[in-house]
């Protein structure tokens, strides 16, 4: 970086038109501010750089003064420089500021919202009070932004959405027939239907067609007239003439492209065939037939079959083009694809994974030796647990019983593996072998040691009772309802304040990005003064109360500490590493 | 798990087995022991392929003093895939427990397709021309060129192989077609011509029927394999049509055409080297006098197809004196060409015996029955001077030379079939003279003389009594197992009524019924709502697919099934279909649920499992008889009739049901597995169809699934789908076990319990 400010002379304009304000324009990477030169001019600007979106300049050598033109939402700043040196200067540094605001300005703040959301938004605060309080106080104090707020409250934002579905639709099994004529079987008239959808299906199907698009649609004939040649070569198909086919193919070249073969498909085909499961290659067959030489063999026994061998070249038939759409619905749809702008097809075709040959042949192989092995023949896997299957649920819980108890068993003796299916005899057998040896040897470890399960249960046990015998009030209300309302009021939002800043603090670990830090440092800072403000209550309460107060208080502050200390350690790991693998910022 | 059968142990990669796949290997081992052939039905769904692996692998571990070598065919290259991926499982877990000792070298064969690295061959687009594409860099004399003149371009990869020379071997391991490619890439070693060397050490071998089965291909590639070999034909339900197959040729107008340029272009070479060098033309015709056709022995690089005819009926004789000189034989070649296309020209349709139509060749054309037998090592020899690298440009000719000599090898067994048009659509000329086998025995004959023990087994064999007639041969064992199931996993259907109750079928006169179709989709539209995952469909032809999916279409049905899962649709185009398939899965993958329309017979239904989620049910619409009105097939079935004294009626009953089997076996795995099978035909109801099931599909057919309506079998669908939701106890629970543990295996055998289990 060159430097981190500059200062230059410039003249501020709010339109090109306006002559402009003379003054000093003084730039550094997290704002621009603008003094004029008459100290009573209103047209001081203080601006961060988070708010500018862009910057355009003057070119140097044209005719119009060196300006600087900074966007922002409502319009723009234009600076007429001294001279297209400073321009440069200034530009550079502009430069270097806004690139590093836009990744801020992306998830911080001005992320875009729609008029729509933007709506719901309010709308849900509306509706929401408590809501409305938290946001109130974290947001509107700076503790959180905007969107970090919303971030964690999604599930009520895509409530509505959740009906428009994200799924990229793929395409139907029977496309095909979008793009075949219809006809209603009364009048000899056959019907075409054509919107983008099915325009796109027909690019999919026929790369053919797409490329022939591409070539002729502009220059050679209008986009109307091409499909009008493509359906009546569509036509030409349904009719199944091959003879009429070809002459008209022969007498309109244009039309030709649509009636030959697609060479595109056939060059992937070949492409392909290298690629599929060898158990499948029956092209390699053919490699190895000499019976059927041409001539060899017995040629016409009725097994064979025969083919009017005229005009081979326009006979596509239904069975190929239902194979083909099966192919391209599997192949799914390439990503939305405009149909103003239809890519190449090369680029289509380039889409497709390029995996060296090196790859193919391993996968074929591993392929090919998993497909070998005979799956039941190999030693099944011991799962300790009977696979679902509730036909007669009693006998069904009988056996996991059964499996439960062994497994208990075996974990302390170590006994032989578990078998997962077991007859109601054995089941009982193991039952009762296993009691026996309980009754004769006792629980050798038990689940929990006896003096930890005591301090356990004292421990619980011990506010419940305490409260009681100082009250004598019923175990039925809480401390809660002890407090007044104020402390209790003002205790529920404190605890539901934390409750949202502890998520949001845990849930920015780790630190990634300078916006984490940023935001970490926010949330220590929000963290710290509900500390604060926690003790506060606790010191300021009653003394009669102080002692509920403070078992209220004390979980939450721990939870609350416990995030402080984390922060701090976090702090000083971040610092003390000088070289920060894994990402670390 | 390691067990004991008899004096062997056996290392089975996982930690419980099927009580059927004990017994498999039981009856595997004692075939092997006998050292006879064997015929096996297992059941889909219960491990037949690692069973076998595991036995006869074990069985060679306990014996090391007689190297036993494993000849594994598979019909396709994804079934090879799947084999070599299992195998590799079992020699990791025999590795683990026997240390180095069980190390073994496993691998895949396929053809310079699928396992050419050099990108330059691959570049082209079918089988034929990569063949072709290598030769034209490898063959002995375009190296030779190459040697001298460093323009000619050569491949980098073979040439880096042969200079490796004895030191080029791959290391003990299992490969597959992938692995081979990775490792020769990684070496610069051609991995096709590695993998044929590799071949003769091999302990496993994993490959297509043909390269066994088919004398052109099983010639250069089969050659040498030892006689101490087993040999597994896996999914054999349709090895008889691979065999005949394998020895039928057929003619048409393209075969003449082509055949023409052919030796027009031949004629030219000739000329062309008469004038350069006329030296090379009468060193071949000496050879040929000294009776030196092809006997020596050539690079393996200029080995092109074999001969069509199988090795013990190929005569070891000189080639006859009218056909050795290049031009003759090229005049030879013109005349028959001549006489074929003459012979095309028919308006009838005509059938004809071998011996009927080497007469009237040596009638109109003057060339006997010895010389059409010479055709095709002629041919080759004469390719061969003239080095000619563009064999895919050749095949023409080649066909009519594999014609020559087939017919003039085989009078039995064998009929030429002439026909004017394909019935089914008269208004389209297209003649075609076909060489039709109908002997499946012959093919596969050499295969059970040369390999000490042969091992047929698939999941559908029934009537497992029929195979050894078909195929000529006595089978030391023959059994068919049943599956033990934990559960009813497999729910099969007869559909006979339609939602409106009337009936539904394929059947010829009520097929392009309107009701029928509608009736169809119903059922298919019902049941898509109803089943979670995957469909799969089987459809009785293509042409009634497409007609029905068409009507469908036209209906509305349709649309509404779409609404409920993706459709895709097997085609003729395999490479469409591949992909399909693969989207298909994705589709039941990622849970939106599809299904697949497939046609009995294909290719989809052949060798695709459509396991697990995959298929949870498949519909068979209709009976997927062959076209009755072939007349290759009624020449086929008049030659089973008088030949093997099997019924016409009952051998189509036998191939309908044994192709609807397979189609809906697709669908289980595993016994974890469950899917329900429709039979949606009327005609699946009658006994004599019906009982031409496999045991383990009529076993779980209930009386009360025989004659359901729509609606009904949408009940039983929900109730079936509901039941096989719940969990249950893998083992089979207190009564028949279903599935052993080490110490269930022992125990057993100690007791002698199994027996009684297994039988």
């Amino acid at each position: 970086m060159s430097s981190s400010q500059v200062v230059k002379r410039a003249k501020y304009k709010t339109t090109v038109k306006d002559p402009g304000t003379p003054g000093v324009l003084k730039l550094t990477q997290e704002k621009l501010l603008f003094r004029p030169n008459d100290r009573t001019s209103n047209n001081k600007l203080d601006v961060e750089f988070r708010l500018i979106k862009g910057h355009k300049h003057t070119k140097e050598g044209s005719n119009k003064p060196p300006w600087l033109n900074l966007t922002h939402a409502q319009g723009s700043y234009i600076f007429e420089l001294e001279s297209f040196s400073d321009l440069h200067v200034c530009r550079e540094l502009v430069g270097i500021a806004l690139s590093k605001h836009a990744e801020a300005t992306k998830v911080i703040s001005e992320e875009q919202l729609s008029a729509v959301e933007m709506a719901q938004r309010i709308k849900l605060l509306q509706e929401d009070s408590k809501l409305q309080k938290l946001h109130k106080e974290l947001v509107a104090s700076g503790k959180l932004t905007e969107s970090e707020f919303w971030a964690t409250k999604k599930k009520l934002l895509d409530h509505d959405e959740s009906s428009k579905s994200k799924q990229r639709i793929g395409f139907k099994n029977s496309l095909i027939f979008d793009t075949k004529p219809t006809s209603d079987g009364r009048i000899n008239q056959v019907k075409f239907q054509l919107t983008p959808e099915i325009k796109y299906q027909i690019f999919a199907l026929k790369p053919a067609v797409h490329q022939a698009f591409l070539n002729f649609v502009p220059s050679k004939m209008s986009e109307v007239d091409f499909w009008n040649k493509y359906f009546k070569a569509e036509y030409l198909h349904s009719t199944k003439n091959a003879v009429a086919a070809a002459a008209e193919a022969a007498e309109d070249e244009d039309l030709a492209v649509f009636l030959k073969d697609d060479e595109i498909l056939e060059m992937e085909a070949r492409k392909k065939v290298r690629r599929v499961d060898p158990t499948l290659d029956m092209e390699a067959d053919q490699g190895d037939d000499y019976t059927h030489l041409p001539d060899h063999g017995i040629f016409r026994d009725g097994s064979k079959e025969i083919s009017e061998a005229q005009h081979p070249l326009y006979r596509r038939t239904l069975l190929q083009d239902l194979n083909r759409q099966g192919a391209v619905v599997l192949e799914g749809k390439t990503l939305d694809m405009e149909m103003d702008h239809p890519k190449t097809v090369a680029e289509i075709l380039a889409r497709r994974k390029h995996e060296s040959d090196g790859v193919i042949e391993e996968e074929r192989r591993n392929r090919i030796s998993k497909m070998a092995q005979i799956e039941d023949l190999q030693a099944q896997d011991n799962h300790p647990y009977a696979p679902l299957c509730i036909k007669d649920p009693r006998e069904y819980f009988d056996s996991q019983q059964v499996n439960a108890v062994k497994t208990l068993d075996e974990s302390q003796a170590g006994m032989e593996q578990v078998r997962c299916n077991l007859g109601s005899e054995e089941a009982y057998d193991s039952l009762r072998t296993s009691i026996s040896k309980i009754k004769a040897t006792g629980l050798r470890d038990p689940l929990i040691s006896p003096e930890v399960a005591l301090k356990v249960l004292n421990g619980l046990t011990k506010n419940i009772s305490n409260t009681k015998y100082h009250l004598g009030k019923s175990s039925q209300e809480g401390v809660l309802d002890m407090l007044p309302n104020t402390t209790k009021d003002k205790l529920l939002d404190h605890w539901v304040c934390s409750q949202e800043l502890l998520r949001h603090f845990w849930s920015s670990y780790p630190v990634t990005t300078p916006n984490l830090i940023n935001k970490t440092k926010r949330l220590k800072d929000a963290i710290s003064q509900l500390y604060s403000k926690l003790e506060e209550i606790k010191v300021s309460a009653q003394s009669d109360l102080r002692h509920q107060v403070s078992l209220v208080v004390h979980p939450m502050q721990q939870a609350l500490d416990a995030a402080l200390l984390h922060y701090d350690a976090d702090i000083k790991k971040r610092n003390a590493r000088g070289s920060k693998p894994n990402g670390y910022v | 798990m390691k067990f004991e059968i008899e004096d062997i142990t056996v290392y089975f990669p996982y930690d419980n087995i099927y009580p059927e796949q004990y017994s498999y290997m039981v009856e595997l081992k004692r075939a092997l022991d006998a050292k006879g052939h064997c015929l096996l039905e297992m059941p889909t769904g219960t491990g037949k392929t690692i069973a076998l692996l595991s036995l006869i692998t074990s069985y060679v571990l306990s014996k090391p003093h007689s190297p036993l070598k494993l000849l594994y065919c598979t019909r396709t290259v994804h079934e090879m895939e799947k084999t070599l991926a299992e195998l590799r499982l079992l020699h990791d877990y025999q590795l683990l427990h026997l240390g180095p000792a069980a190390k073994i070298l496993a691998l895949g064969l396929s053809s310079r397709k699928n396992l050419c690295v050099n990108s330059r061959v691959l570049a082209a687009e079918n089988r034929d021309s990569v063949d072709a594409g290598c030769r034209k860099l490898t063959a002995s004399w375009v190296r030779a060129l190459a040697a001298e003149n460093p323009s000619v371009p050569a491949c980098e990869f073979f040439e880096q192989y042969e200079r490796a020379g004895s030191s080029a071997v791959l290391p003990p391991g299992v490969y597959t077609l992938q692995d081979l490619r990775v490792f020769g890439k990684e070496k610069g070693w051609c991995p096709y011509y590695l993998a044929r060397h590799m071949v003769q050490f091999a302990n496993v071998v994993v490959y297509s029927y043909q390269y066994l089965l088919d004398p052109k291909v099983a010639g250069i590639i089969s050659k040498e394999m030892q006689k101490e070999s087993v040999v597994v034909f896996d999914e054999a339900h349709n090895i008889d049509n691979v065999c005949i197959e394998a020895l039928s040729v057929s003619v048409r107008r393209q075969t003449i055409e082509g055949a023409r340029r052919n030796l027009t272009r031949m004629r030219q070479e000739v000329d062309k080297f008469k004038a350069t060098d006329a030296g090379r033309l009468r060193a071949e015709y000496n050879r040929l006098v000294e009776g030196l056709a092809l006997r020596g022995d050539l690079p393996s690089t200029d080995a092109w197809l074999a001969n069509p005819a199988l090795p013990d009926d190929i005569l070891k004789e000189a080639v006859p004196g009218n056909i050795r000189r290049a031009e003759h034989f090229i005049h030879v070649l013109r005349r028959l060409v001549q006489y074929l296309e003459g012979r095309l020209e028919t308006e009838n349709v005509e059938k004809e015996s071998p011996v009927g139509f080497l007469v009237s060749i040596l009638n109109h054309a003057g060339i006997d029955q010895k010389t059409l037998k010479f055709c095709y090592d002629r041919l080759h020899s004469l390719m061969m001077t003239l080095e000619i690298t563009d064999t895919d440009e050749f095949l023409h000719i080649q066909t009519i030379c594999d014609f020559a000599t087939l017919v003039g090898t085989y009078a039995r067994g064998f009929s030429i079939i002439i026909e004017p048009f394909d019935e089914r659509m008269p208004h389209i000329p297209d003649p075609v003279l076909q060489l039709c086998c109908h002997d499946a025995s012959l093919a596969i004959k050499p295969v059970f003389e040369r390999f000490q023990s042969v091992v047929i087994t698939s999941g559908t064999l029934s009537p497992i009594d029929l195979y050894p007639r078909l195929l000529n041969f006595n089978p030391v064992v023959s059994r068919s197992f049943t599956m033990s199931l934990t559960r009813d996993c497999i729910c099969p259907m007869v559909l006979t009524r339609g939602s409106d109750q009337l009936p539904v079928s394929t059947k010829f006169d009520m097929r392009s019924d309107l009701g029928v179709v509608r009736n169809y989709g119903r059922l298919l539209l019902e049941m898509a709502s109803v089943v979670p995952d995957g469909i799969v469909c089987f459809f009785v032809s293509y042409s009634y697919m497409d007609g029905i999916v068409n009507t469908w279409n036209e209906t509305g049905i349709l649309k509404e099934i779409m609404q409920h899962k993706l459709v895709f649709i097997e085609t003729q185009d395999v490479v469409e279909t591949t992909l399909a398939l693969d989207n298909y899965r994705k589709a039941c993958d990622c849970g939106r649920g599809a299904i697949f329309f497939s046609v009995a017979r294909g290719k989809v239904a052949e060798g695709i499992d459509f396991d697990r989620h995959y298929g949870r049910l498949v519909i068979m619409f209709g009976v997927p008889f062959q076209y009755t009105l072939s007349k290759i097939l009624l020449a086929r079935l008049e030659y089973l009739r008088d030949t093997f004294q099997i019924k016409e009626g009952d051998f189509l009953t036998f191939d309908a049901l044994r192709q609807a089997a397979q189609c809906v076996g697709r669908v289980i795995r595993s016994k974890a597995d469950y899917g329900m099978m429709i039979f949606a035909d009327k005609r699946y109801s009658r006994h004599d169809k019906r009982s031409k099931l496999p045991g383990w599909i009529l076993s779980h057919l209930h009386d009360a699934h025989l004659n359901l309506s729509t609606d009904m079998a949408l009940h039983i669908a929900r109730e079936f789908l509901r039941k096989m939701a719940q969990p249950y106890d893998k083992t089979g629970g207190t009564g028949r076990k279903t599935l052993l543990s080490q110490e269930d295996l022992e125990k057993m055998v100690v007791e002698g319990g199994l027996n009684d289990m297994l039988y």
